[in-house]
């Protein structure tokens, strides 16, 4: 449980943004759709192994 | 010490949150879960000193041990569904903390049914 996390999920929407609009400037709409689309998905893999870890740790301390 | 720790990721999430809001209000959503799931694991290791500390005691007596365990259960499922409730009202999904709100205490009431029941025998012995 360690604080980089959350900078990394910061790093990862800034870039996904910065990328958005250049692609957006060059022309290719689709493409900036895939690359927020990938952005999402990396971010909420992150944030769902997180979560995971979480309620493991809930339920064997408190039994459930 | 331990809630300066706790403090400081609470503020260096609220600061990136704000940053974020501009270029991706999607991701704010992501940063608070995380500062909530990095400050609950945080506590967690004094969360089981105490509760290690319960169990001792109540070995000791003997009695009351299958509650406590009832006990426990039920802070539990209140800790996860309030870090659930708490976050869906943070996205304006109040909706749906509501239900899940209700659900958890429909699932408390449904797990302390054994200590209702143990309550109402000792209440009958005790009447003349």
């Amino acid at each position: 449980m360690n604080i980089d996390l959350l900078f990394k999920i910061a790093a990862i929407g800034i870039l996904v943004a910065v990328l958005h609009q250049v692609l957006v400037r060059a022309g290719r709409e689709d493409q900036a759709m895939m690359t927020t689309l990938a952005g999402l998905v990396i971010v909420l893999t992150m944030v769902i192994k997180e979560i995971s870890t979480l309620f493991n740790t809930v339920r064997t301390i408190f039994g459930l | 010490m331990e809630i300066v720790k706790i403090i400081g990721v609470g503020i260096i999430a609220l600061i990136i949150i704000i940053i974020l809001k501009q270029y991706k209000p999607e991701f704010t959503i992501y940063v608070s879960i995380i500062a909530g799931v990095i400050i609950l694991m945080m506590v967690m290791d004094q969360f089981n000193a105490v509760i290690n500390l319960l169990t001792s005691l109540t070995n000791k007596t003997g009695t009351g041990s299958t509650f406590l365990k009832i006990l426990l259960k039920i802070t539990g499922i209140a800790i996860l569904t309030e870090f659930a409730v708490s976050i869906c009202k943070d996205s304006g999904e109040s909706a749906i903390a509501s239900k899940i709100d209700l659900a958890g205490k429909i699932i408390i009431i449904s797990i302390s049914i054994p200590i209702i029941t143990a309550l109402l025998e000792l209440i009958i012995n005790i009447l003349p």
